[in-house]
């Protein structure tokens, strides 16, 4: 009969073990190795084993004082990381002379300050042109999204006009993203208003931790969402976090930064959720993440980077 | 072991490990339990050949759509018979779910966990435990001090992982999560989950 998983968790045990102690002697882990190929289900045992070890080799922490140790903090340990990708990405210009458009290319994430203490940290493939006047301060987004955070000044409000589409703030901190004729308004801070051009009498208010869609199609309704707008903001940080999104939403928001499109026909495969946060300049990663976990292939070529299964 | 795989084994440890009880009683109510084993030490295959783990921000939820993705390959391989449906493990939403404070609660008592496992040992193992795994003292040493041969000790060992294995697969131990999920009672083994 075959060997059931139980035997291999055991047997994995005294190899975890053995390699533990014995690791260093010879033979002993060209014996682990040949016990390992004997069945490819051997090597999820042995790991689970190590892991066991590993846990409980942090009860050292429980020698002396039983003070319980601060955990260490995955996600600051990758900061690192994506803090040097953000370096290469995320210039941060000079102040803007007023009224001078504001390109990104793709891939790119621009922080932005402006003449009045504003910063606008910009997207990927965006588009957008600053007036900071006396009386007022108008933004035109033209394409793309971007993320404003407001300085405080009650006499000029600060209006971001996209399409149809406008938003005012006094001092808070909200993104406007262009897409299907209207606009997406996250709210990170206070409250903005927000409406379509000559129809102000439709005015909605949107809070911090909402977001709405707006466009001249039909009334904007305000939807608290933090979650979903910390997810959806990832990309200041340059990284796009996916938090059970589909493969094939992943592949389109990695595709708003890279020239190199990740592709997912397979229907099912494309349907997929995942999980994890992952670097919005670096979709061959995620790809290949993906495709482990998913127990699918990666082809990459010029031009695309395919996901699909056998 | 290289460092890559080293890196990999102690998230396991950390991440992925704390959540097998409950990931496992999930598989039951819709496996046998072989099948349960097959898919769980699947993932730990799976989860072993990853490229890195840095990217990963919540263990459990990748727990569980690694252990999903296994399943619905069976499913089209037609492997597994018992399950209800494909659509019903949709309709587990564990991301919306994921409760960040478990996590927390969880680090917190991961030392306490560890100890509750040491401490269910029978009293050589245990004794074996402590002295290498907090005492840190060499296989040799403890060979010495408890007048048994280095072998003894090394099969004491080995007896000892395969109870925490257990007891990890189990949940025995578990201290119920604040957030009540799942919560068990008792010895809630085999026990049918009312929805």
């Amino acid at each position: 009969m075959a060997e059931t998983a139980r035997e291999r968790d055991d047997a994995a045990a005294g190899w975890a073990v053995r390699l533990e102690e014995h690791g260093e002697e010879p033979g002993v882990a060209e014996a682990a190795r040949a016990w390992l190929e004997g069945d490819p289900m051997r090597e999820g045992a042995l790991a689970r084993a190590q892991a066991a070890l590993s846990l409980l080799n942090r009860g050292r922490a429980l020698a002396g004082q039983l003070r319980v140790a601060p955990r260490r903090n995955r996600r600051l340990m990758i900061g690192g990381g994506i803090g040097v990708a953000l370096a290469a990405s995320l210039a941060i210009s000079v102040v803007l002379p007023d009224g001078r458009p504001i390109h990104t290319d793709l891939g790119e994430i621009r922080m932005v300050p402006l003449s009045d203490g504003s910063t606008a940290t910009v997207n990927t493939d965006s588009a957008l042109r600053v007036s900071i006047r006396d009386r007022t301060r108008r933004v035109r987004l033209e394409k793309g999204e971007a993320w404003f955070k407001v300085a405080h000044d009650r006499a000029r409000p600060f209006i971001v006009e996209a399409g149809e589409v406008r938003v005012r703030a006094v001092g808070t901190a909200f993104s406007v993203r262009v897409r299907d004729g209207g606009a997406d308004v996250l709210v990170t801070e206070g409250v903005v208003e927000t409406w379509i051009a000559g129809r102000s009498d439709r005015t909605i208010r949107i809070a911090s931790g909402s977001k709405a869609h707006v466009s001249p199609e039909q009334p904007a309704q305000a939807v608290a969402a933090q979650a979903e707008i910390d997810r959806d903001l990832a990309w200041r940080n340059g990284e796009i976090a996916l938090d059970g999104r589909t493969l094939a939403a992943a592949a389109e928001q990695f595709n708003r930064y890279n020239r190199r499109k990740l592709v997912v026909e397979d229907p099912q495969l494309a349907g997929e959720r995942l999980v994890g946060r992952f670097a919005t300049d670096d979709p061959i990663e995620f790809a290949s993440a993906a495709a482990t976990t998913l127990g699918a292939r990666v082809a990459v070529d010029d031009s695309t980077i395919r996901l699909y299964r056998r | 072991m290289d460092q890559r795989r080293h890196e990999i084994v102690a998230w396991i440890g950390s991440d992925i490990l704390p959540h097998e009880a409950e990931v496992r009683r999930w598989l039951a109510r819709r496996l046998s339990g072989a099948q349960v084993d097959d898919v769980v030490q699947e993932a730990y295959c799976r989860l072993i050949a990853l490229d890195g783990v840095s990217h990963i921000e919540n263990g459990r939820a990748y727990f569980y759509i690694t252990v999903r993705s296994i399943i619905a390959a069976q499913v089209r391989r037609a492997r597994i018979v018992r399950i209800d449906s494909v659509a019903e493990m949709g309709a587990l939403n564990i991301i919306e779910d994921e409760p960040s404070p478990e996590r927390v609660v969880w680090a917190r008592r991961e030392l306490d966990r560890v100890r509750s496992l040491i401490e269910g040992l029978p009293e050589r193992c245990r004794q074996v435990f402590v002295l290498r795994r907090v005492e840190g003292i060499s296989q040799k040493e403890i060979a010495r001090r408890l007048g048994i041969s280095e072998s003894t000790v090394e099969s004491q060992a080995v007896r000892g992982l395969k109870l925490v294995l257990k007891a990890i697969s189990e949940g025995e131990q578990e201290t119920p999560m604040a957030r009540g999920f799942e919560r068990r009672g008792g010895n809630g083994r085999n026990r049918t989950r009312t929805r």
